[in-house]
């Protein structure tokens, strides 16, 4: 730092002109120079001399600041060529001054030179010695012990804290390096230092401890404390990796691909829980040493200091003890030595006996919390009991308060959420209160007791006493939802979307609520059935006297409960009974006496009023029919006609045999109540009848329409075994009827025709044969058709055509036909195709009437999209011909309407309209030309005649298409997807078309192209690199054998202004090899680059030459630029790489690429 | 279909009826709608109910399709909507006359001369500028209630 005294001058005067810009620009006085003045600092070479000199003299705080950041730029990219010396004294400096300088005021200057110091630590971990490292931590032990003072003390646990969490790969800072270095820091940090650290924390937490409980107001040692505190809730927190797979030796074969993800399931179960698994070597300092007990005794003293002056429950130091010690809670794994849980029971118990005085008596501490005290000691008392439920079974988590108390854990649980619950029903608001927060904590930690890890759907038995504790909570929470919802009942809710987000959001509550429900099985299913069978009465009661509406919220509220503790989501699957209701036993013999049967009848012949005129007037409101038809959905998945399957035992292998076939038999008794031979035909007639009657009685009610069409119907026609009663039944009969032959449908959504067409079609599978399945679709369908035609052959087609009653008409048809499309499966597939072929010209006609009026043609486009996509697959030659011909037809008129229009309208958002309309209609045509494609991928037997005409229509397709993509339309991600991926379809199975394109479609296409590589999800510059590949490959592969390849478009041109053009595959080379080199992009694609690259590099192998001798020349450091030299030399020539472009080649060529990235990516990126 | 809804040659001679009703429930985005007596382009349809167990009502954004100001109407979804009788003709751009108006050609050979060039400049322009170079000019005329207008522009090659 001494120099000459112009060297002094120099220094000073770059101070004071840093100093300006940082006080400029927190004024806001012309910041933009301001901006570049800084960054130039940590831009220039070498300014670690003016830097240091800033943060010594400035007295400008943020100048002191950005001179630290400046030294931490500058470093991180000249690394690689910073003489050994010049690297440590950088760090030795920024821990001097951040010592030097312990009580400075501003504290963002001391962690920002702190968290430098860490950056560059670890950017050299892996060349320093052990020694060199040993020298630094010395220092900090030193600082951290407390030798030179309290504030030292802080700073020193202040680096220790940046350290772990530079270390840490969530928190890591990026450096331009691979993840492997990263990951090779992790793994060494926790190895060598993690423990040491921890036990410095603990050390320096001990020294100042007595000094805090002695005095009454804040010490400076308070602030040691809170930070040492910190620092090991940080280190528990660390991802501990080492220790639990710690069989696995090989260090040096570690996946850093997929080292990010915890192989243990238990972390997948619960966000809110992490567990903490430092491995046993943490025993000595975590278990053994009484720490824990240093750790309670130390907020219990706190605690007695929350009346005095610079302590309260939310002061820093009280936060972070409760923090670690809810930490604690979760601590598990091989810490704990194999005694059959005994350390860890008993380290649990002291926990808990620390944490109890938080939430016990419920009562008082609730009283407290409505009186002003904080509720955060509370809430954390619960989020503490979360993780001890997290880390153990059932028994465990309630025997351990017994040993202190004269009732179980469970029993606390449970009074704790009564009490919170009974917050909740005192005080309704929509707000968040702390027993919303409090209630959602103790809900997940029910959650956690009752669905114990690894096992599926299941309920984990509770103890006895533990069953009565969930029994008395049900009922209170049964007891608060009803009464907030007769408490809300007559809120007018003006918010469309609450409808949909009622139930959704309500889901997972309920799914918890069903999951203490299921665990008091006995009293549950009674109890529920006796509210009801009250309400039903109250209903007929007030019948035309007073009005209902709280009794129809209450009972809105029981169907959704009823429904979530009945039975389970399938998400798409069949849900078989929930296992604590087939192991629900009673003593009644007879299945129509079983609780369950009970219950489920009553709810149902109550809904079968609704069919009844004047009942559904009064009672039935559309919002209680969507609760209706809601359940039934969700009940009827799990209990109607159940297959013998449905409560197979594959779903439950690895419990003991003994106990399955117990509750297989009392499950089997009632279920077969359902069943075919009892009451289960019967019941679908009347839910069948049900969805008809929310179809045509509840004009206009979309949400309910939603249900039935989209939930209720599709989930009946899942089954197959259901789908054979079901075609079987008068009133699918006359559903189908009604749809095929009235106009009363007519007026419901279009859309949800589309899907009853789909679900009736589906329904088809019921039925005995191939021959009965296709008549019944032309049954179904052939109206419809007919009728198309019909209007297509009128000869005022075109004045009529545009009454808005037959667009209605017409696109209700096309909604229809495209719902039957969608339903193609093998067994109707003749009679879908015949549906299709029959209206193939009346279409053509229709997309002529319909130029003008989008949304018909784009129900055109999707209709013919889908009927393709489902019958493409199964088409002979002959029929291929007529649809392909058809699509040409289609895609010629489409195009010859659209290309060169313009929309012209003042209104701006009609012209946005205007263009998303353009954008769907694009979309559509993208997904027909796709589907078309799919035909080559699964059928080879075509004969040549049809071939080429897919290839044309294709190419003539992406000739229609390609004009009307602009970039502003590729923003639509969508759309970019769609089109991408059959760009590179397109590109892999016909690169010689489009090397026949015209040079204004083709520059438009890998104009698009270099569009994708940059593009920023990963998918879409995938399908490029695929793309580049084929191009690629072809042009090699054709020169090979001495064709043209792709021509001109390869050999490059000169422009009209005499300047010569790359080609194509020159273009691509560069911005590839720019790309891999210097920008940002995911390391999971590097496989796929390397595909591309490879043939890239046979074609253009001068020009590769070329380029790598440019990149080595510019790199100035001899050492870089021999190893970089070594580096290309060794991609194209190791591992026997040859110049073919087979399979094992392209194999090779991987390798070579990710090897060659690691081995210089660091230092080209930096330098 | 059963014969009420033969209704094509009963509606063919109606052709000049400005406006259909059609239930308010079945009228989704993109379709056309009639607000306070003008022919609009929905944007934006949402139902919400009368109370919680009341009867849903379906609440429209629209657009006036010819001077672009933004309508909204709440109407129950049972009831019915008046549903504007929207057409579009494609005529070949004749001529730009000084004062205003163009020149048409209509499908069987006549003029047609009684529409006006769009008053907003930016449209004007477009008009003008491709009519300028020599381009073969389609105009689209949209039409409903009564009133005209070009609505869209299309290049089918040089003259």
């Amino acid at each position: 730092m001494q120099g000459r005294p112009s060297d002094l001058a120099h220094l000073q005067s770059t101070m004071h002109a840093f100093e300006l810009a940082c006080n400029s620009i927190q004024m806001h006085v012309n910041p933009a120079a301001a901006e570049a003045t800084i960054l130039s600092l940590g831009q220039s070479p070498r300014p670690y001399q003016a830097c240091q000199f800033i943060l010594e003299n400035s007295l400008v705080a943020n100048a002191r600041f950005q001179a630290a950041a400046a030294i931490r730029d500058a470093a991180i990219r000249e690394w690689g060529f910073l003489a050994a010396d010049d690297r440590r004294s950088l760090i030795s400096f920024c821990l001097r001054f951040v010592m030097q300088h312990a009580c400075s005021p501003e504290g963002y200057v001391q962690a920002k030179v702190s968290s430098v110091a860490a950056q560059l630590m670890k950017r050299g971990w892996l060349d320093f010695t052990a020694a060199e490292k040993e020298e630094f931590f010395h220092q900090v032990k030193q600082a951290i012990l407390g030798i030179h003072g309290v504030d030292v003390q802080f700073t020193g646990i202040n680096f220790l804290e940046s350290l772990v969490s530079e270390f840490s790969p969530s928190t890591s800072t990026v450096m331009g390096l691979p993840r492997e270095f990263h990951e090779q820091c992790r793994s060494s940090l926790e190895l060598d230092y993690l423990k040491t650290f921890y036990c410095w924390a603990q050390d320096a937490a001990l020294s100042v401890t007595n000094r805090i409980i002695e005095s009454d107001s804040a010490v400076p040692e308070v602030r040691v404390c809170t930070a040492a505190l910190r620092l090991k809730l940080q280190i528990l927190n660390w991802d501990f990796r080492d220790n639990t797979n710690a069989a696995g030796g090989v260090r040096s074969s570690i996946n850093v691909f997929s080292a990010g993800v915890r192989h243990d399931n238990d972390s997948f179960k619960r966000s809110e829980c992490i567990l903490v698994k430092p491995g046993a070597s943490w025993r000595d300092v975590l278990i053994s040493s009484g720490h824990i007990g240093w750790l309670l005794s130390v907020y219990g003293a706190l605690r007695q200091k929350f009346s005095c002056e610079g302590f309260w429950l939310d002061c820093p130091i009280a936060v972070s003890a409760r923090k670690l010690i809810v930490q604690f809670c979760s601590l598990t794994g091989t810490i704990f030595p194999s005694d059959e849980g005994q350390t860890q029971e008993h380290h649990l118990l002291q926990l808990l006996s620390g944490i109890i005085p938080w939430i016990d008596p419920p009562d008082a501490i609730s009283k407290a919390i409505e009186n002003g005290k904080s509720e955060s000691e509370m809430l954390d008392g619960c989020r503490a009991l979360l993780s001890i439920a997290t880390v153990t079974t059932p028994f465990v988590f309630d025997k351990l308060l017994k040993s202190i108390r004269p009732f179980g854990t469970v029993s606390l649980l449970s009074n704790l959420m009564c009490e919170v619950v009974r917050n909740l029903m005192a005080n309704y608001t929509e707000e968040e209160t702390w027993s919303w927060v409090a209630r959602d904590i103790l809900l997940d930690t029910w959650t956690a007791l009752l669905v114990p890890v690894g096992a599926i759907g299941g309920n984990a038995l509770l103890p006895p006493e533990g069953i009565n504790a969930a029994t008395s909570l049900f009922a209170l929470i049964v007891e608060a939802e009803l009464k907030a919802a007769s408490a809300s009942a007559f809120n007018d809710e003006s918010d469309s979307d609450y409808l949909h987000a009622s139930i959704s959001a309500m889901d997972e509550r309920l799914s918890s609520y069903a999951l203490i429900a299921r665990a008091a099985i006995d009293f549950t299913i009674p109890f529920l059935t006796r509210l009801f069978s009250e309400r039903f009465a109250r209903l007929h009661q007030v019948r035309g006297i007073t009005d209902p509406t709280e009794t129809l919220e209450e009972l809105y509220s029981l169907l959704l409960i009823t429904g979530h503790v009945l039975a389970d989501e399938g998400e798409g699957e069949t849900p078989s009974v929930p296992r604590a209701i087939q192991s629900y036993f009673v003593d009644s013999l007879e299945a129509d006496k079983h609780p369950i049967v009970v219950l489920s009848g009553s709810i149902l012949r109550f809904v079968e009023q609704s069919l009844d005129p004047e009942m559904r007037a009064s009672v039935f409101s559309p919002r209680l029919m969507e609760a209706v038809i809601w359940f039934l959905a969700r009940w009827s998945c799990t209990y109607v006609l159940p297959t013998e399957t449905s409560n197979g035992n594959n779903c439950y292998s690895g419990h003991d045999d003994e106990h399955q076939l117990d509750s297989h038999h009392s499950s089997k008794d009632f279920l077969s109540f359902f069943g075919e031979y009892n009451q289960g035909k019967l019941m679908l007639n009347i839910i069948v009848r049900i969805s008809m009657m929310t179809l045509i009685s509840y004009p206009g009610e979309k949400y309910l329409q939603v249900l039935t069409c989209y939930q209720l119907l599709p989930a009946l026609v899942r089954r197959k075994t259901i789908c054979v009663h079901l075609v079987a039944l008068d009133s699918w009969r006359d559903l189908a009827n009604a749809f095929a032959n009235e106009r009363t449908l007519f007026s419901l959504n279009s859309a949800h025709q589309r899907s009853l067409a789909q679900t009736l079609v589906l329904s088809a599978t019921g039925l005995r044969n191939l021959e009965a399945s296709n008549q019944y679709v032309r049954n179904l369908m052939g109206q419809m058709t007919a009728y198309l035609v019909e209007i297509c052959s009128k000869n005022d087609l075109k004045n009529v055509s545009q009454q808005p009653d037959v667009i209605l008409s017409v696109s209700c048809l096309l909604e229809r036909l495209r719902g039957a499309a969608s339903a193609s499966e093998p067994r109707t597939q003749k009679a879908i195709y015949e549906m299709g072929f029959a209206v193939l010209n009346s279409l053509l006609i229709l997309l002529e009437v319909y130029k003008h009026e989008f949304s018909v043609v784009y129900l055109l486009l999707k209709f013919v999209a889908d009927w393709v996509d489902g019958q493409i697959v199964y088409l002979e030659a002959p029929e291929t011909a007529v649809v392909v011909n058809f699509c040409m037809h289609l895609l010629q008129l489409y195009s010859s309407h659209n290309i060169g229009k313009i929309s012209l309208s003042s209104s701006s958002s009609l012209l946005s309209e205007a263009n998303t309309e353009k954008y769907k209609d694009l979309r559509a045509l993208l997904q027909l030309l796709r589907n078309l494609c799919s035909k080559d991928l699964v059928d080879f037997s075509l004969g040549e005649a049809a071939d080429t005409n897919m290839s044309q229509v294709i190419y003539f397709g992406l000739h229609i298409v390609t004009p009307l993509i602009s970039s502003d339309l590729l923003k639509y991600p969508k759309l970019c997807h769609d089109y991408f991926s059959l760009l590179s379809h397109m590109l892999e199975i016909y690169p010689e078309m489009v090397a026949q394109l015209n040079s204004e479609a083709f520059a438009h296409i890998l104009r698009t192209l270099d569009f994708g590589i940059h593009h920023q999800d990963t998918e879409v510059v995938d399908m490029c690199l695929r793309a580049l590949k084929a191009l690629a490959s072809y042009h090699y592969k054709e020169t090979l054998a001495g064709k043209v390849g792709l021509g001109l478009h390869a050999a490059g041109c000169t422009d009209p202004d005499g300047k010569f053009q790359e080609g194509i595959l020159s273009q691509f080379l560069h911005s590839l090899l720019q790309l891999l080199l210097f920008e940002d992009y995911s390391t999971d694609l590097v496989s796929a680059a390397a595909d591309a690259l490879l043939p890239l590099i046979l074609c253009e192998q001068g020009l590769y030459q070329k380029l790598g001798n440019e990149l080595i020349e510019r790199q100035a450091n001899p050492t870089l630029r021999s190893r970089l030299a070594n580096a290309l030399r060794s991609l194209t020539s190791s591992n026997q790489l040859s110049s073919t472009l087979d399979r094992m080649n392209y194999q090779r060529f991987r390798k070579n690429l990710h090897n060659f990235l690691i081995e210089v990516r660091g230092f080209l990126r930096t330098v | 279909m059963s014969d009420e809804e033969h209704h094509f040659e009963s509606k063919a001679d109606a052709g000049a009826s400005k406006t259909y009703p059609q239930q308010a429930g079945t009228i989704r985005k993109n379709g056309y709608i009639v607000i306070k007596a003008r022919p609009c382009k929905v944007v934006e349809v949402s139902t919400s109910k009368t109370g919680k167990h009341g009867h849903a009502k379906c609440h429209f954004v629209a657009i006036d399709i010819f001077n672009g100001k933004k309508l909204e109407d709440i109407v129950p979804s049972s009831h019915n909507c008046d549903v504007p009788h929207v057409t579009r003709t494609d005529y070949q751009l004749i001529d730009i006359s000084e004062d205003g108006f163009v020149s048409l050609l209509t499908e069987n050979g006549n003029t047609k001369d009684d529409l006006r060039l769009p008053t907003d400049d930016n449209l004007l322009t477009q008009i003008k500028d491709g009519f300028g170079e020599g381009k073969d000019l389609v105009v689209t005329v949209m039409s409903s209630m009564g009133e005209e207008q070009i609505c869209a522009l299309k290049d089918i090659g040089p003259k």
